[in-house]
Formats: C-alpha cells, sequence, structure tokens
C-alpha cells in the first residue's frame, strides 16, 4: 500500500510541480491573471497535503510557507513581482529534485532541510511585509455547501470542536463511471475512522422504471473528526471528484472549488480517460511483436506450401495476408495508446530555460509550439537530454550577451524557440535561435586541435560538411567549454540518442543571423521493415528507411578514386563502398551488375555495394544485449520467420566508422 | 452472490458486492412490496446502496454492522418518500 502510495505521489508530484511552474512562469508575464494565482495556489496547497503523507518534513514546511505567501498573493497582499514569482519558483525547483531524489533514493537529498530553511527564510521576509489577513481569506474562500453542511450538523461540530479536534469537511461526487473502474465510494467512506456526520443523496432524480445499476448516481457530504491531510490520504484516488476543506477554524479549498462541483465534471463526459500502467501497453507491445514474427513465419509457410501444392499455397498467402493486415492494425492500435503529447517532455524546459538564463546572466525569451503533438511514450522519454542540450548549446553559445546583441543591432533579449511539427508518420523538432550563428572558422579550428579529423581533410571541408563537424565524436567533449553546455556530453551525444530511436539531425546556421537544429524522429518506434542484403551466404537486414533506392549498375561504371571508387548517378558522383570491408569481410568477386544500396551519410549520398538484395520484412527489432551491448554499427538483431537471426545494420553508423575513425 | 429470495422477502447477507446491484433490482422491480432484511449485511457496494435509496423497501433489522447501522439505516427509513439525510430536515 505504502508503495502504491508512493507510485502516486511521485506521479502527482511531478504534474503539481509542473502546473505551479506553469502558472507561476505565466504569472510572470502576466501578474494580474487571477486564474493562474489559484491555480498555482491550488497546485502548492495539493502537494503540499500530498507530502504530509510521507515522512517528508521540510519539503513540507516549506511547500505550507510557499502557499501562505501565494495564498497572500491571492488575497492582494503580496505583489506579484519578478523577485516573489522567482522565489516561488525556486520553491517548486527544490520540490522537483526532490521528487527526483525520493523517486532514486527513497528519502530527500541530505542538504534538503538546509535548503528548506533559507527558502522559508526567503519567503518569511517577504510574508512579514505584507499585511495577512487569515481571517478574511478563509471566510472568502469557504464553498457554499460548507456552511449548509456545517448548520445542519452543528450539535456534533459543536461537540467535536469543543473536544479540540480538527474537522474536515469532505464533499464527494464520484463519476458515474466509477463502479466499471472498480471504486466502491461506500467503502472509502466507511474507512473514515472518525466521522461525525454523513449525508448521501442522488446526483440525478431515480428514474426507477429504467434504473441503471451500473451507474453511480450518489453524491456524499461527510463531516469528520481528522486531520485535512488524514482525509486527503483516503480519497488521495479521486482528487479530481472530492472537495476536501477544513471545517475546524478555517476552511481552505482543496480542488478547483468555488461552489461544490459543477455538474459538468461529472457527468458522463468527465472520465473519459484511464491512467494505464505503462508496463502493462509495454506487454502489450511484446505480444504483438510476437505476432509480427509468428505472421512473417506464414508467409514463409505459404511459400512453401505453394511449391508443393499451387491451391493450398495461394490459400495460405491470401489468409495470410489478411492476418498481416490485422496485425498491422492492431499494432497501430497499442502504438497509439503508447503515444503521449511532447508537453510531457516540454513543458519541463521554460522553468530550466529561465534558469539558464540567469546563471549565464543573459536575456532570454523562450517559447514552445506544438506541445501538442504526439510521439511514442519512449521517444518522448527520451527527447528530454539531448533537447536540454541542444537548448544549453543555444543559450550558452548561440545568444550574445547584452553588450554583444546591442552592438549588432538586436533586441536585447535573445529568442529561443523550441517547435514540434507533424510531418506525415514522422515528428520535426526545430530548436531556433536568434543569436550569432555558428563560426566555421572557429569550428574548423577547434576540430583541428581536437584532431576530429587531418587538419587537410577538415580544411578540405565545405561549409556545409564543415557545420557536421559539431556533430563528430570527440570535438565538443575534449575540453568543458563552459559549466553549462560542457557537462561531458556533446553534440555527437545528442545525435547517436536520436539516431538509436530512429531520427535525424542536422544543423544549419547563418552568421549573425543564429542557428537551428533541425530533428526528424519517427512517431513510434518498435517495428521496421528492413531490406535482406547478401555477402555470399551471410545475410542482414538494412532498415528501409535508411535506404533511399536500391540500384544496380555495370561494373565498368564504377570509377576508382584515388583508393576509393565512385560512380555517377544521374549527373552526380557518389561515392561507393563496399559492404564486405565495411564489416571486414572478405570481398566477393565482381559477376554481372553489381547491387547498391543507396544510403544518406549526414548530407550525403552514397552507394553500398551488397553481393544481393532479397525480399523485405517486417520485424521486431530487438535491441543489443549482452556481449553484443555497444557494438557500433548493429541496430539490433531480429527473428526471421524460419526462425533465423537477422542482424540488422545501422548503415550511418558503419559509414562514419569508416569514414571518420578507420 | 448475496442477494437471496426467501419468502416474501429479500435478504441481503455478508459483503453485497456490485455485481448484486442487477439481481436486486430485478427482485425489487418484480417484488416491490417484499421487505429488505440487512440484519446479516456486512457491507453495502454504493451500487446495491443506491439501489435501496432509488426503490425504498421496508427494511427489517438492525443490522449487525455498525456503519451500516449508524450512518446508512437512518438514511433509509426516512419518511417523507425523498431521500433526506437523517439530521437535515430542520434545515430545509
Amino acid at each position: 500500500m505504502m508503495d502504491e502510495l508512493l507510485e502516486q505521489f511521485l506521479i502527482e508530484g511531478r504534474e503539481l510541480v509542473q502546473q505551479a511552474s506553469d502558472d507561476l512562469l505565466a504569472l510572470e508575464s502576466q501578474p494580474s491573471d487571477p486564474g493562474r494565482i489559484d491555480s498555482a495556489f491550488r497546485a502548492v496547497h495539493t502537494l503540499k497535503g500530498s507530502v504530509a503523507l510521507f515522512d517528508l518534513a521540510p519539503m513540507g514546511k516549506m511547500l505550507h510557507c510557499a502557499e501562505d505567501m501565494l495564498g497572500a498573493v491571492r488575497a492582494g497582499h503580496l505583489p506579484v513581482t519578478h523577485v516573489i514569482i522567482g522565489t516561488l519558483l525556486d520553491c517548486v525547483t527544490a520540490s522537483d529534485s526532490w521528487i527526483e531524489s525520493i523517486e532514486r533514493t527513497g528519502h530527500l537529498p541530505a542538504d534538503a532541510a538546509a535548503r528548506s530553511r533559507s527558502l522559508q527564510a526567503a519567503m518569511a521576509s517577504y510574508l512579514g511585509e505584507a499585511d495577512y489577513d487569515n481571517e478574511a481569506r478563509m471566510s472568502d474562500a469557504a464553498p457554499a455547501w460548507l456552511s449548509a453542511l456545517i448548520d445542519c450538523h452543528h450539535e456534533a461540530v459543536t461537540a467535536a470542536r469543543s473536544a479540540g479536534d480538527e474537522i474536515t469537511a469532505l464533499r464527494y461526487v464520484p463519476s458515474k463511471d466509477c463502479f466499471f473502474l472498480g471504486d466502491d465510494p461506500v467503502a472509502l467512506i466507511r474507512s473514515i475512522p472518525a466521522l461525525i456526520a454523513l449525508d448521501i443523496a442522488e446526483q440525478e432524480d431515480w428514474v426507477i422504471e429504467q434504473f441503471n445499476p451500473f451507474a453511480c448516481n450518489l453524491y456524499f457530504e461527510a463531516l469528520c473528526a481528522m486531520p485535512i491531510d488524514k482525509v486527503r490520504g483516503i480519497f488521495r484516488f479521486v482528487p479530481d471528484q472530492t472537495v476536501i476543506v477544513n471545517a475546524g477554524s478555517k476552511a481552505v479549498p482543496a480542488e478547483p472549488a468555488g461552489g461544490g462541483m459543477s455538474s459538468d465534471r461529472t457527468g458522463d463526459g468527465a472520465m473519459r480517460t484511464l491512467r494505464v500502467d505503462a508496463g502493462r501497453i509495454d506487454s502489450l507491445v511484446d505480444i504483438v511483436g510476437e505476432l509480427v514474427v509468428a505472421k512473417n513465419g506464414l508467409a514463409h509457410l505459404a511459400q512453401q506450401a505453394a511449391a508443393t501444392d499451387a491451391k493450398l499455397g495461394r490459400a495460405l498467402a491470401a489468409n495470410q495476408a489478411k492476418i498481416d493486415g490485422l496485425v498491422g492494425e492492431m499494432h497501430r492500435a497499442i502504438m497509439s495508446m503508447r503515444r503521449v503529447p511532447l508537453a510531457r517532455t516540454f513543458q519541463r524546459f521554460p522553468r530550466l530555460m529561465r534558469e539558464i538564463a540567469g546563471r549565464l546572466g543573459k536575456e532570454i525569451s523562450f517559447k514552445l509550439v506544438g506541445e501538442d503533438v504526439e510521439a511514442d511514450k519512449s521517444i518522448i522519454d527520451s527527447l528530454f537530454e539531448p533537447l536540454l542540450h541542444i537548448l544549453r548549446n543555444a543559450a550558452d553559445h548561440g545568444i550574445e550577451d547584452v553588450t554583444g546583441r546591442r552592438a549588432a543591432g538586436k533586441p536585447p533579449s535573445g529568442r529561443i524557440t523550441l517547435e514540434a511539427m507533424r510531418g506525415g508518420d514522422q515528428i520535426v523538432i526545430e530548436v531556433a535561435d536568434d543569436g550569432a550563428g555558428i563560426d566555421l572558422d572557429k569550428i574548423r579550428a577547434l576540430a583541428k586541435t581536437r584532431s576530429v579529423k587531418s587538419e587537410s581533410a577538415i580544411d578540405a571541408l565545405d561549409d556545409a560538411a564543415a557545420l557536421e563537424l559539431v556533430f563528430a565524436p570527440g570535438f565538443s567533449t575534449a575540453s568543458a567549454v563552459t559549466d553549462m553546455s560542457g557537462r561531458g556530453v556533446g553534440m555527437d551525444a545528442v545525435r547517436t540518442a536520436i539516431e538509436s530511436m530512429g531520427g535525424r539531425v542536422a544543423v544549419t546556421s547563418s552568421r549573425g543571423v543564429g542557428s537551428t537544429v533541425r530533428m526528424t524522429l519517427p512517431q513510434a518506434l518498435v517495428i521496421n521493415t528492413v531490406i535482406t542484403v547478401y555477402i555470399g551466404n551471410e545475410r542482414f537486414g538494412v532498415p528501409i528507411d535508411s535506404v533511399t533506392e536500391t540500384v544496380r549498375i555495370a561494373v565498368d561504371r564504377i570509377v576508382p578514386i584515388r583508393d576509393g571508387e565512385a560512380f555517377v548517378l544521374r549527373d552526380r558522383t557518389i561515392p561507393l563502398l563496399r559492404l564486405s570491408d565495411l564489416l571486414g569481410l572478405a570481398r566477393v568477386e565482381r559477376s554481372g551488375d553489381v547491387k547498391l544500396l543507396i544510403v544518406i551519410s549526414g548530407e550525403q549520398r552514397i552507394g553500398v555495394e551488397v553481393g544481393g538484395f532479397a525480399e523485405r520484412f517486417d520485424v521486431l527489432l530487438r535491441p543489443l544485449e549482452g556481449l553484443l551491448l555497444g557494438m557500433r554499427g548493429v541496430l539490433g538483431t531480429a527473428v526471421l520467420g524460419d526462425g533465423h537471426v537477422l542482424v540488422v545494420l545501422n548503415m550511418a553508423e558503419l559509414i562514419d566508422e569508416r569514414a571518420f575513425g578507420g | 452472490m448475496s442477494v437471496l429470495l426467501e419468502v416474501e422477502r429479500i435478504v441481503l447477507r455478508g459483503n453485497c458486492s456490485v455485481e448484486d446491484a442487477e439481481p436486486l433490482v430485478v427482485l425489487l422491480q418484480t417484488h416491490p412490496d417484499f421487505e429488505v432484511d440487512i440484519g446479516d449485511t456486512l457491507h453495502l457496494h454504493s451500487a446495491v446502496l443506491q439501489v435501496l435509496l432509488a426503490f425504498r423497501p421496508r427494511l427489517a433489522g438492525p443490522s449487525q454492522d455498525a456503519f451500516i447501522q449508524t450512518w446508512i439505516v437512518p438514511l433509509l427509513t426516512s419518511v417523507d418518500g425523498r431521500l433526506v439525510p437523517h439530521p437535515r430536515p430542520p434545515c430545509e
């Protein structure tokens, strides 16, 4: 039970931190938005309530203080200033890092108590200045149903008050479909140990003739002689259906209150979403993956059958095609369940950017576009680190300091935009800044000092290729440029991360105008179409999305160039590499036409010679494990219909190895 | 199954779960005059409780369960036909 509670706390805690942080940031630009003040207050208040269920005293005390401060802001006793918002944001940041620490280690970090004390002291200094009228604030907030409830049960209330008990009032309007979700509101009410009054009534008039026993039509109002946080603990799984307020000496709405529940919140339309443990969806993904493998086996069988009995073969093939379609549909349906909006990752950035800008002493206005674009959960989650790195780079290296910007005739505040767009099956994410742009001479010089490539190779690069140097391994890790950008991860790590998700990243830049990093990512992972290629008897898979075309050319069209080879395709000269060389396998004699995969490496097209192509497969790509882990040039393995294991190659990595490493 | 039909009465025995709501509705629709015995009821699921609140049959008790007897029975035995929580009438 404790673990479940903690898990729930970690999920909700993050959401509340996020909410508070969004609201506070919005308040900075729109200080008079009462909705935002309310929302921030509620988020902090609810977070404080959840924190009280655990042994997290420093966090609880700090949040209590923050709540008081927001209460004072809400009551108009404190102005919304940059400093006050900053202090509150510090609390939110502290909460965020503490939640992270709780998730990792199970408890608050060692410095939590000290950090909490200093934040409390900072807040107390503002609160001291405020004329902070507790009574007035509380009576303003008391909802109408509460006074009716207390009036009706005033004897019980008086008795409990004189006994010195803290009284908490609860209004619980279960959603209509709560029985389907396994909720039993009466059982929850029953578990309140110190109930002093209970009213149960119908939400809508009973219809005896067409009575629907499966839709919950009850609501509950109760008073209990126990602290609010304990009551909230009992009802923590239905926070959206309850209003819990202190009915002792003061009353604070716990949830969007105002005057009780509006009916549309609890009506049929309200609870249309179901929170499902990601693990369960993942196990569905696994099953559908196995199904794909089984389905491929069927194709193989149909082929075998066709060899001996054409009629049976055709029937099997027709059947296989149908199953193929259904499996595809099922796969899409399950993958869509895993799709979440980018907001999940994006929302954390405004606060982080504010912090980064503050630390760098720069003025940065940060804009988010397209948070509602969706992609697979695993992609969204893995995007955080690379994006943070790119954003840090933009703030640190891209945006000039205020003097620099003035000199360049730009507004003092630098602009960074993080924008997501849909592009067919893919999502495109761009980080654009209006900073100084990338200095190619500097890039070339740095690449030379860090021996990314030989000096002559670097000099030979055209501008576009020189820009690509920022992604080269070893380019940005060699020396920590500043404490901000140089965390031991460079743009090469960004590229690796993006490519491991099946994406691509490129940078464009214009001196004095700014830079843009553009990432293209698939919306979903897991199933890849691969083309099988042969070298002698060996078979390999190459993801179809890394191949732009397959061509056959006559041997005599291949021209040797220095120690390499190239050929001309539609008036463009394309370098040729042999897959056998890339893989360190023995060369096979050329006979007849040469078969080539045209692949994109960076911005360049490259022809990779193979012994032959064979069929295309949909495969479930299994990441490398054990001894193979971290092997460059290999994306993963896939099990084919005939039971053989196919090694799926990462062409871009193989070519990079050859070009830069070898 | 905790809803039992006996002679001229319906008995709710033990823990009445959400599955018991529908059979209870059917029984109350066919036998609107039968009383419902809650003497041996240990828990009334909300779904079952709302059937009782909607159909308002006569009850036989008292319930051996303290929570039901203290908090639920008064709600089910209010007199004026409409569901009125027990101490509330003076307010309305």
